[in-house]
């Protein structure tokens, strides 16, 4: 595992390198002042200081809308799949570690997902570790941590005055050996102060009981708590929209006369239409039975079928939920 | 403007005394979330527990949209012989909500007689993203109000920080022309007046100054953040169709897809629906986590159904909607004429 | 030769004809249309008629969804008030057609590109008028590209 040192200096000089390759999107800040992942015009310092961005990466590799397949007069096309290089830096450990769970869902199926897999091989991953996680953080108790670099290639922990660059695969060996020129060898100082850093932030963190959360949820899948809980929820689609590990998508064709395309978009739990049968029968009539299900998806069916919680802890579900719902709270009730 | 521990106090009060002599058997309110800045909606059954109740300057939810779903009719005849009586509620409303409540009642979505409204004269509500965009990288670990109605907040370092009101308002709270709940049951302090009552009136004017082709970038700009998540539809108290036009698959009026043509289709159909319905309450602004201003559309054409046809929703419940009404002698300007 | 029929050849060699999706309701105005035809009056052939009940029955939808589907500009006619065959459709379909019009110019659509009419069964010359008229206008504009779904 190579462990390699630059000077916040240098950075503009490595991003300008990643650019000679391919898309490079960087911390950036936006009109309305959140720092978000942008295709940022060289001139721009990045960004190192911020929390978490607004939306999550993962439609770098699962698009919000994606066109499967175009057809024409009864010919179907399939659009080509991308080749260019794409580099995310600064993505939060808790969002790199999501990508393991996708992995999960669309690698390791028979087939595999081309469309996903291209845009995972053709994307670098350079994660950064937090030094100031928010109180709606909770990846510790999910198996991650700030200092994680599971699922990403090359994992950043910036120091005083350096960034510290360690390969998590041999993508990032490879990367961090392109740019050898601009890097310095960590010292053992900067190892030292990397570890203390991440130690740090992880104290921050307030732990979520979620051991055995699979039993526990078997057990309370007719507990009235999901009847509480579920009262306030609006049934909209923020929390699975924004987090990185949902993936549930939907496939339409639309249509012209006899031209169209078969389009891939984001769905989710959350609506009725979701699981609504063409005989007009809901299996999940209520919003009690679709919330119960994002729960149940992320702590319980997952952990038994693909052996990995769903969940990664990076709290936006919390944050942005026009209701204020926090599933900590039912996590807890149920002791799951 | 009444303290918000007072207004609480009178809500504790007010919801343990009816809901003890059974004069409602759910009592809808506010509880303190797990986050700063913020408030959950509290489904309150029982007496014992009215402690959980809180006012503060962060109750934004319009608790109107819980209430459609409470008075659902059944789907089948089968269904309704095993209906259970329906329940009577009592709701708290700021100005806003309490319009959107009215209208409820005036499209015959909730019935009157099952209501108690229990009306809060509203200082008008924290936004959640100004309050937070404000501490800039800051974190709040906790949030509470002065004396003078400011906000005051503990960052991550103990450090204390007093936000001014009316900077982290709600945008749908400056423009407020009827803070003051009409027609409650219970009224629970003392009146107040809205802070820019032609507030609204100054943006729809300005942007209708622009030209047609900036107008249209604009909103194609403001829309493009949109990751079609149906948040401002949910929030909404008026949205309560068994099946949105939006959902609807057979045939599919709108495509699923972030193409700016769905996209913008998307909220035409969601603004031109809220047309003489729109409370202007602002949950759907606050719902949206792309801080998209999806009032820009409803504020006008609530403002042009007023001018026209002299109508404001939730006013009264006795009124027909001004979209399911006419005259015969309706403006017609806008015919074309060979 | 009329000045319309100059306008569409000017038109024609650009290679681009304003379609014009048109709702008539049922009991005036598609009678009307129908009249203008036996009666011999010429009008552009821009236009494509769907027949509907009543004005009313027109939800504003089918006009956001002829022009994503790729109308140039959208054109509907009622009975004249007071004379709708279900007494009050157009009355109230009225107001929705003045909102609807407001809002796709507060929006940034041209106001051309949506038109609403009355034509009574006897006005043959009156609908083809306003036919007329419709899609000169909808021709200056060019073809719609802000709605428009490109699939
Ligand atoms: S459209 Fe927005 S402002 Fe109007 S009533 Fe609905 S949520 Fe409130
Ligand atoms: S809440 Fe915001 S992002 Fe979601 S559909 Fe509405 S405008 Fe789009
Ligand atoms: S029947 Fe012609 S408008 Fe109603």
């Amino acid at each position: 595992m190579t462990e390699k040192r630059i000077p916040h200096t240098d950075l503009d000089g490595l991003l300008g390198r990643l650019r000679e390759r391919g898309a490079v999107y960087a911390p950036a800040r936006d009109d309305a002042g959140d720092v978000a992942l942008t295709q940022a015009p060289l001139d721009d310092p990045m960004v190192l200081e911020y929390r978490n961005f607004r939306l999550s990466p993962k439609a770098f590799f699962l698009p919000q809308s994606q066109t499967l397949l175009t057809f024409c007069d009864g010919e179907a096309h399939e659009p080509s799949l991308p080749d260019g290089e794409t580099f995310l830096v600064g993505v939060r450990p808790c969002d790199a570690k999501a990508l393991l769970a996708l992995d999960k869902v669309f690698l390791d199926g028979d087939p595999p997902d081309p469309y996903y897999a291209r845009l995972r091989e053709t994307t670098t991953v350079i994660a950064l570790a937090c030094t100031r996680p928010m109180s709606s953080c909770f990846c510790t108790s999910v198996g991650g941590g700030p200092g994680d670099g599971a699922g990403a290639d090359v994992l950043a922990v910036g120091l005083e005055a350096d960034l510290l660059l360690r390969a998590q695969t041999p993508k990032g060996e490879e990367l961090l050996s392109s740019v050898a020129d601009l890097l310095a060898d960590a010292t053992d100082d900067a190892v030292k102060e990397a570890e203390k850093r991440v130690g740090a932030a992880e104290s921050l963190i307030a732990p979520v009981e979620v051991d055995n959360s699979a039993q526990r949820l078997r057990d309370g899948y007719d507990s009235p708590c999901w009847e509480t809980a579920s009262q306030t929820c609006l049934g909209c689609g923020t929390c699975s929209f924004l987090c990185p590990t949902c993936h549930c998508f939907d496939i339409t064709d639309e249509l012209r006369g006899t031209r169209g395309r078969r389009v891939r978009t984001w769905d989710c739990c959350a609506y009725p239409l979701f699981t609504l049968h063409g005989s007009g029968h809901n299996p999940r009539p209520s919003p009690k039975e679709r919330w119960r299900q994002r729960i149940m998806h992320k702590f319980r069916y997952a952990v038994e079928n693909l052996d990995r919680l769903f969940c990664v802890g990076c709290g936006r579900c919390i944050r942005n939920c026009p209701a204020s719902m926090d599933l900590r709270t039912v996590l807890r009730e149920l002791g799951a | 403007m009444t303290p918000s521990h007072e207004i609480e106090a009178r809500l504790r009060e007010t919801a343990e005394e009816l809901l003890r002599e059974k004069r409602v058997d759910l009592f809808l309110g506010y509880e303190k979330a797990t986050l700063p800045f913020r408030t959950t909606p509290l489904f309150l059954t029982s007496p014992e527990e009215v402690e959980r109740l809180a006012w503060n300057p962060f109750c934004t939810t319009n608790l109107a949209v819980y209430l459609p779903r409470l008075f659902k009719a059944p789907a089948s005849a089968r269904e309704a012989e095993r209906a259970p009586p329906l329940p009577t509620v009592a709701v708290v409303l700021k100005g806003c909500d309490a319009r959107s409540a009215i209208a409820l009642v005036q499209e015959r979505q909730v019935p009157r007689e099952k209501l108690v409204l229990v009306g809060v004269a509203c200082p008008g509500m924290v936004d959640v993203r100004k309050a937070e965009r404000a501490l800039g990288e800051h974190e709040a670990l906790g949030a509470g109000e002065d004396a003078l109605g400011n906000i005051h907040v503990v960052v991550e370092d103990g450090r204390e920080v007093t936000l001014p009101r009316e900077e982290i308002v709600a945008d749908a709270c400056l423009e407020c022309r009827a803070p003051t709940p009409s027609l409650p049951d219970v009224l629970v302090g003392e009146p107040v007046e809205g802070k820019d009552p032609d507030g609204a009136r100054r943006q729809t004017d300005e942007f209708a100054s622009k030209t047609l082709d900036d107008r249209w970038a604009h909103l194609q700009d403001e829309l493009s953040k949109c990751i079609r998540c149906n948040a401002c539809r949910q929030a909404c108290p008026m949205c309560y169709c068994k099946e949105c036009l939006l959902d609807q698959t057979r045939p599919r009026w709108v495509g699923t897809s972030t193409d700016m043509s769905d996209v913008t289709i998307y909220h035409l159909v969601r603004a031109f629906h809220m047309a003489g319905r729109c409370t202007e309450c602002g949950a759907c602004a606050r719902a949206c986590s792309m801080g998209i201003d999806t009032r820009l559309l409803t504020r006008k054409l609530g403002q042009e159904v007023e001018d026209l046809y002299g109508y404001r929703s939730g006013e009264s419940a006795d009124v027909l909607p001004a979209l399911s009404a006419f005259d015969m002698d309706d403006a017609q300007d806008f015919l074309t004429e060979p | 030769m009329s000045q319309t029929q100059t306008v569409q050849d000017a038109a024609t060699d650009k290679g681009w004809e304003p379609r014009i999706a048109t709702f008539l309701c049922n009991w005036c105005s598609y009678a009307g249309a129908d009249l203008a035809g036996v009666s011999r009056i010429q009008y552009p052939h821009n236009i494509r008629i769907i027949r509907v009940p009543c004005s009313g029955r027109i939800n504003p939808a089918f006009l956001l969804r002829a022009l994503q589907n790729g109308a140039d500009g959208v054109l509907v006619s009622g009975c004249h008030p007071g004379d709708c065959h279900y007494i009050s459709g157009n009355l109230v379909a009225r107001r929705k057609f003045a909102l609807f019009k407001e809002l796709l110019q507060y929006a940034g659509i041209e106001p051309e590109r949506v038109q609403f009419t009355w034509v009574s069964a006897s006005e043959g010359g009156r609908f083809a008028a306003v036919v007329e008229k419709v899609v000169e206008e909808v021709r200056k504009l060019g073809p719609n590209e802000k709605l428009v779904k490109t699939l």
